[in-house]
């Protein structure tokens, strides 16, 4: 993948982009980076894993037919996690296909590392 | 790009699921023994009682082989929550019946795992599984054999106590 942002020490690589955000890898901290909701969050394997599945739990569609008069707001906060999203209905929808492309990514760079580095030919 | 996820972690996030599924499952099996050891006991069935025991047992320390499988491959191990457990049981036979049932379910869905394992070509999973189909084969083959006994010695006049004097003699070998 493109390297994107070259600082002194940290290389980020782009792993998935949409119009509303997107997703860095930092190899020299294996980390990745959210830039989403107007900020740029740190999340390391375990804190990437639990956001997915708080993203994926919600009822989207539960979500759009309620007829409540309460604001769809979701609060996604993560267990020993420094960053907390509160995001409307438009913004979990997006952050939902950043992490689904995100995770086929990181899948499809599992498959080329396999096949460049780790499998005899 | 390095590939920071495999690394963390062995299995694929659909194996851990499913084993994390199969983990309830042997703890919801453990549960249903320790309630038929409960009702085999109150209606004095004491060789029964002692045999549902030991396969509660049994089947916690596979819940604890599961579990201990997914956090030593860098997986999540997650402690299941247990509810809906019978007490009371029509008959003697049909607590038999459902160990069996027990059974073949836990079988089942182990062989699920193992479908899913050969898609994903997860032989490191499959090699673990291994243990615990030479396992339920000898699981499935007590239970059946417990449940046969009903129809070989019959339940009419002592037979429900010779059946269960003879639960605990039932045993499983290769050869």
């Amino acid at each position: 993948m493109q390297d994107l942002i070259t600082l002194p020490s940290i290389t980020f690589s782009e792993v998935f982009s949409t119009k509303n955000g997107a997703i860095y890898q930092s190899d020299s901290e294996n980390c990745w980076y959210i830039d989403f909701a107007g900020k740029l969050a740190r999340f390391d394997y375990r804190n990437l894993l639990k956001l997915q599945k708080a993203v994926y739990q919600i009822d989207i569609e539960n979500l759009l037919l309620s007829s409540d008069k309460a604001p769809d707001l979701e609060i996604i906060f993560i267990c020993a996690c420094d960053h907390c999203y509160v995001l409307s209905l438009i913004q979990i929808i997006a952050i939902k296909e950043l992490l689904q492309g995100t995770f086929v990514m990181l899948e499809l760079n599992h498959i080329i590392y396999d096949r460049l580095h780790r499998i005899v030919a | 790009m390095k590939d920071i996820m495999r690394t963390k972690c062995l299995i694929s996030s659909d194996v851990e699921t499913l084993i994390n599924q199969q983990i309830k499952k042997e703890a919801y099996s453990s549960a249903v023994y320790l309630s038929m050891a409960s009702w085999c006991d109150r209606n004095g069935f004491d060789y029964s009682s002692d045999y549902f025991f030991k396969q509660a047992e049994e089947e916690r320390m596979h819940q604890l082989k599961f579990y201990k499988y997914v956090l030593d491959m860098g997986g999540v191990a997650i402690s299941p929550e247990i509810t809906n457990i019978k007490i009371e049981y029509n008959s003697f036979r049909e607590v038999y019946e459902e160990a069996l049932e027990q059974e073949v379910s836990v079988t089942q869905s182990i062989k699920n795992i193992a479908a899913r394992c050969h898609k994903e070509q997860d032989y490191v999973t499959l090699e673990f599984l291994n243990w615990f189909f030479k396992e339920q084969r000898e699981e499935e083959y007590k239970a059946r054999r417990a449940l046969e006994l009903f129809d070989v010695i019959g339940e009419e006049g002592t037979g429900r106590w010779e059946i269960d004097k003879h639960v605990g003699k039932i045993s499983y070998s290769e050869d």
